[in-house]
């Protein structure tokens, strides 16, 4: 068949496969569906996470509970997968070509994903940082009528948050990250040569030189669509696979400041033309990928929609709190929008803090189950090496 | 209801407790930032604080009291600013204390007395499977040497102690009181997020810096995958060590100084700050073990993961006892994960390795017939198992998966686990193992041409295995006396199949029967027959004798017992063939074309059987 046929639709190849096989069994047909629905069922969830922000109830894009879904997406599709891999009639199936090559990549691009994982666990105690930074100016500028003292605390803790924001996002962005050491001997430290005080770096549990942007570059090697003959059997679900998990750590590296991201929106994803889910990843890449644009301009921090919103009303306030200790009086109205500022912020922290948790406990899930299936493959692995018979 | 005269005092303390305060305003003054409050002169913190709980009062009395004049809203808002300053200075001071006495915990002697905390025998000791491996296309040695070894006495961890948490002060006591005065304040006025905040700041800090003289190194999963196992057990052995310091008295120390600082202000506050300083300290410590627990499964992996098994349930209870918050869920249930997964591997590594025996595909048969290298490695890798029996026979909870008797499959050995009621499934396994590693030999017995040679090879290795197995008392008493009897009983029988092999027909040689004419006694001995008899069995013994004294016994009593049962058959045979037939030999001509040798000089060849010499 020429290749070109394989570039029509997703019925159309189907169809093409039917033809060429003129007496199916029973579970070849059974495999085909399952191998059909997965991919639909792919598309769908895609879709999903793609759906405009107009819709209510939806998540913003890289917003805590969108990350949620999407990590949700990749559980759901990861089960499927599975399921897909484990009822393969012939286990011997993954010794030979092309899985022979196909599933140590795989593996190995799990092996990668696991350590994006635990990066962005730590990165998530960054922003579990900024957080409670966050709730020291709520709780400042909850108190009415605003006083000097409240707006001087408010800005002490704003100014920690600012630099927290950015010095991670600069090591992030860094080449290498340097390590910080506090002088034991120092003593005294006057506010105004105030360095901030978390001097923990993200990059602290991480080792030095690893890069997340690098890891995710890696797992896109060799990440191209199985073709011809390749395209059946278990081949095309570890390819749809592979590129749901590259997509998923790439989406959760933008969103949460973790170590090294250099070179993050270079990555390419290889979306192929005739996958009928190929247009929501591209949208998605897209979208986040102008995010991605507008940070590096504006130099903020991770693309999560809570830090953003973070940073916004960071900004905001600490222009309220300098207009307050420099101009004394403010005006009512002044003080009603700042305290709607801090409502906000207010009600940023509380998504953080009922977010962050389950969010950093779905990670792990996530790591559980990327350990599992590898586990279980490795296995097979070796099981295909038992059946050949041993020499007499 | 305040008098005059009272609210004058209360103003005029309220006054000086503002000044002091505001003198010492960093923002504000030169000698505000100078020097520090605590630390230097008692009085002058004794002396702030009191200000401070001034300012402190007035605010919570200006609340209570709304129908008091004196407080108008600049008034509050002034009071505010004040108690700002404060808590700002006070931040300051609770930062600088921690930070003068924060000091990397002395490593060395930590480490000396944490390991003097087990009663450790010495039950292992390090093993070196011995030098001729087999070719490359082995399944199971790799390398050239295969080391299988566990960790000196030292730090072997698979003592049972019980929980030795051992608290160390992180901190003078005066500086304790010190962060606890101000912390008290702080938090009275509602700046506990702040000083949460300093406090974990610091101390997280210090934590990094004792891991990294503990030599706790940040490892990706991806950089473990790709080491050496070789290089990975030092590394595992080292990380036993170090995780012992952390759990046991660095973390443990950590929550002693929260506990002490924040006592009076409620446990959720010392918990937090505790959480703070130790939980990405933790994370990354643990994140070690996993990365270990999930790393391919190999052979020789088996006992390293058997340690830090140990190690890590040995100071579970601790863990348990040091986060035992519901904010550090997430550590314990970690900590418990790995346990898993390293109990899955090891179960994972020893079916690996059953299977791996069972497959063993060398062909290349063994010069001399001597031991084989699959032999000793499973010997010596099952001897270590059954040293580490405490801890297996707890790990390992099913039989070995193998066919039943009937299986009828020819590619696996069979075994019925009924008749071996009552062994622990470890016992099972490692009664498994030597049926497959027999069961493996065989067929490799079969790539002998010699079949006398291949006997003599089943002999052999069957042997060492009983040896073995009698050497080891924890082995022998798994296996069981049956079995061994049953093993005793298969090399006696190579052995005698080896001799049938051998020498039936060059004893054969020395038979009565073909060599009388005409059937009676005293005439007619075919000399030509005669002849033939001593040349055959003089190049047949020769042929015997050069070939082997090339194979080996390499057992010193196995070797003499089958020479001297050689030399019994074959001795008086002999003797009493020449004490018939030499004068008929020695009537004609060229007797010693005939008879070649005495019985004393067979004797001495016998002696050359089995030594292995080299080809000549």
């Amino acid at each position: 068949m020429p290749a070109t046929d394989y570039q029509a639709s997703f019925l159309g190849r189907i169809s093409i496969r039917r033809n060429q096989v003129i007496a199916m069994d029973g579970n070849h047909e059974q495999e085909l569906q399952d191998l059909e629905l997965f991919s639909k069922h792919v598309s769908e969830r895609f879709a999903e996470l793609l759906s405009s922000p107009d819709d209510v109830p939806f998540d913003a894009l890289l917003s805590i509970s969108w990350l949620r879904k999407l990590l949700d997406f990749f559980l759901c599709c990861e089960a499927e997968f599975k399921g897909i891999l484990m009822m393969g009639n012939d286990p011997s199936q993954i010794s030979k070509p092309p899985l022979d090559r196909l599933i140590p990549e795989f593996l190995d691009r799990s092996v990668k994903a696991l350590d994006v994982c635990n990066a962005v666990t730590t990165g998530l105690e960054s922003v579990r940082h900024y957080q409670k930074l966050a709730e020291i100016v709520v709780s400042a500028l909850e108190q009415k009528p605003i006083g000097d003292g409240q707006s001087r605390r408010a800005k002490k803790a704003l100014t920690s948050l600012m630099s927290a924001m950015n010095v991670d996002d600069k090591e992030c962005s860094a080449a290498k990250a340097t390590e910080r050491s506090w002088s034991f001997s120092r003593r005294g430290v006057s506010s105004k040569d105030r360095v901030p005080e978390h001097f923990r770096s993200v990059s602290n549990q991480v080792a030095k030189n690893w890069s997340a942007a690098k890891q995710i570059q890696a797992m896109t090697n060799n990440l191209v669509p199985p073709r011809g003959a390749d395209g059946s059997g278990l081949a095309s679900p570890v390819y749809t696979m592979s590129v749901i998990m590259v997509f998923v750590m790439w989406a959760l590296v933008a969103a949460i400041p973790c170590q090294e991201r250099n070179g993050l929106l270079a990555i390419h994803f290889p979306a192929p033309k005739q996958v009928n889910w190929a247009q929501s990843i591209i949208g998605l890449h897209e979208k986040i990928g102008e995010e991605w644009k507008k940070k590096e301009k504006k130099g903020t921090a991770g693309l999560l929609d809570e830090m953003q919103k973070m940073e916004k009303l960071g900004n905001i306030l600490m222009d309220f709190t300098d207009s307050f200790q420099f101009h004394g009086d403010i005006t009512d109205q002044k003080a009603e929008e700042a305290a709607a500022h801090a409502a906000e912020l207010a009600e940023t922290c509380q998504r953080m803090e009922e977010g962050l948790l389950p969010l950093q406990m779905q990670i792990r899930e996530v790591f559980h189950r990327i350990v599992k299936t590898r586990t279980e493959l490795l296995n097979a692995l070796d099981q295909v090496g038992k059946s050949s018979p041993p020499l007499l | 209801m305040e008098t005059p005269e009272n609210s004058n005092k209360d103003n005029s303390g309220y006054e000086s407790a503002e000044k002091i305060i505001l003198r010492w305003d960093s923002t504000a003054s030169e000698e505000g930032r100078e020097r520090m409050i605590f630390g230097t002169d008692r009085q002058e913190a004794d002396v702030y604080l009191q200000a401070v709980d001034e300012i402190q009062r007035s605010l919570s009395s200006a609340s209570i009291s709304d129908c008091s004049h004196n407080v108008d809203a600049d008034n509050q808002s002034k009071v505010n600013t004040t108690i700002q300053i404060a808590m700002a200075r006070l931040e300051d001071e609770f930062r600088n204390i921690l930070i003068i006495h924060t000091s990397a915990l002395e490593i060395d002697s930590l480490f000396d007395s944490s390991t003097s905390f087990s009663s450790s025998t010495p039950t292992h000791h390090d093993l070196e499977v011995d030098e001729d491996c087999i070719s490359d296309d082995s399944g199971i040695s790799r390398n050239n040497l295969l080391q299988l070894h566990h960790c000196e006495s030292s730090d072997s961890s698979t003592y049972r102690t019980s929980s030795s948490i051992r608290e160390v002060d992180l901190m003078p006591a005066e500086a304790i009181c010190d962060l606890q005065a101000i912390a008290m304040r702080m938090i009275a006025a509602g700046y506990l997020r702040e000083c949460i905040q300093v406090y974990g700041s610091v101390r997280k800090s210090s934590v990094d810096s004792s891991f990294r003289k503990l030599g706790i190194e940040k490892l990706s999963i991806g950089d473990v995958q790709r080491l050496e196992w070789e290089a990975l057990e030092g590394k595992i052995r080292r990380w036993i060590r170090a995780a012992r310091v952390c759990v046991r008295i660095l973390f443990a120390s950590e929550k002693k100084l929260c506990e002490q600082i924040f006592d009076c202000v409620g446990t959720d506050i010392d918990d937090a700050c505790f959480m703070e300083t130790v939980k990405g300290p933790a994370i990354q410590l643990f994140n070690f073990a996993e990365a270990i627990s999930i790393s391919r499964r190999s052979p020789e992996k088996l006992f390293k993961i058997l340690d830090l098994y140990d190690a890590l349930m040995e100071f579970l209870p601790d863990i348990e006892a040091v986060f035992d918050s519901k904010s550090s869920d997430s550590i314990r249930v970690q900590a418990a994960e790995i346990l898993s997964r390293l109990a899955e591997a090891a179960r994972g590594i020893l079916s690996e390795f059953e299977n791996a025996v069972l497959r063993e595909p060398s062909r290349v048969p063994v010069p001399g017939g001597t031991i084989h290298p699959l032999t000793r490695y499973v010997m010596n890798y099952i001897s270590l198992i059954s040293d580490y029996k405490q801890t297996l026979i707890e790990l390992i909870m099913s039989k070995p998966s193998t066919g039943s008797r009937y299986s009828g499959d020819p590619s696996t050995p069979d075994m019925e686990f009924t008749e071996l009621e009552g062994k622990t499934p470890l016992a099972l396994h490692l009664i498994w193992i030597i049926v497959v590693l027999q069961f493996n030999l065989d067929g490799k017995s079969k790539h002998y041409r010699d079949v006398s040679l291949a006997h003599l090879f089943m002999m052999n290795n069957v042997h060492y295995i009983v040896q073995k197995v009698k050497g080891s008392p924890e082995l022998r008493e798994m296996i069981g006396d049956d079995c061994l009897r049953k093993l005793t009983g298969k090399f006696r029988q190579a052995a005698t199949s080896y001799q049938r092999a051998t020498w039936v027909s060059v004893l054969y040689c020395l038979r009565d029967e073909g060599l009388h004419v005409s059937g009676s006694f005293s005439s007619g001995v075919s000399k030509t027959a005669l002849r033939e008899r001593f040349k055959t069995f003089n190049a047949m013994f020769e042929e015997v004798h050069r070939t082997q004294s090339m194979w080996l016994i390499p057992d010193g009593q196995l070797r003499e017992e089958l020479r001297i049962s050689i030399s019994e058959k074959l001795l008086p045979a002999y003797r009493s063939f020449l004490g018939r037939f030499r004068s008929h030999i020695e009537s004609g001509k060229h007797p010693e074309n005939y008879i070649k040798y005495s019985a004393e000089d067979l004797e001495t060849a016998v002696l050359d059987f089995f030594e292995g010499y080299p080809a000549s």
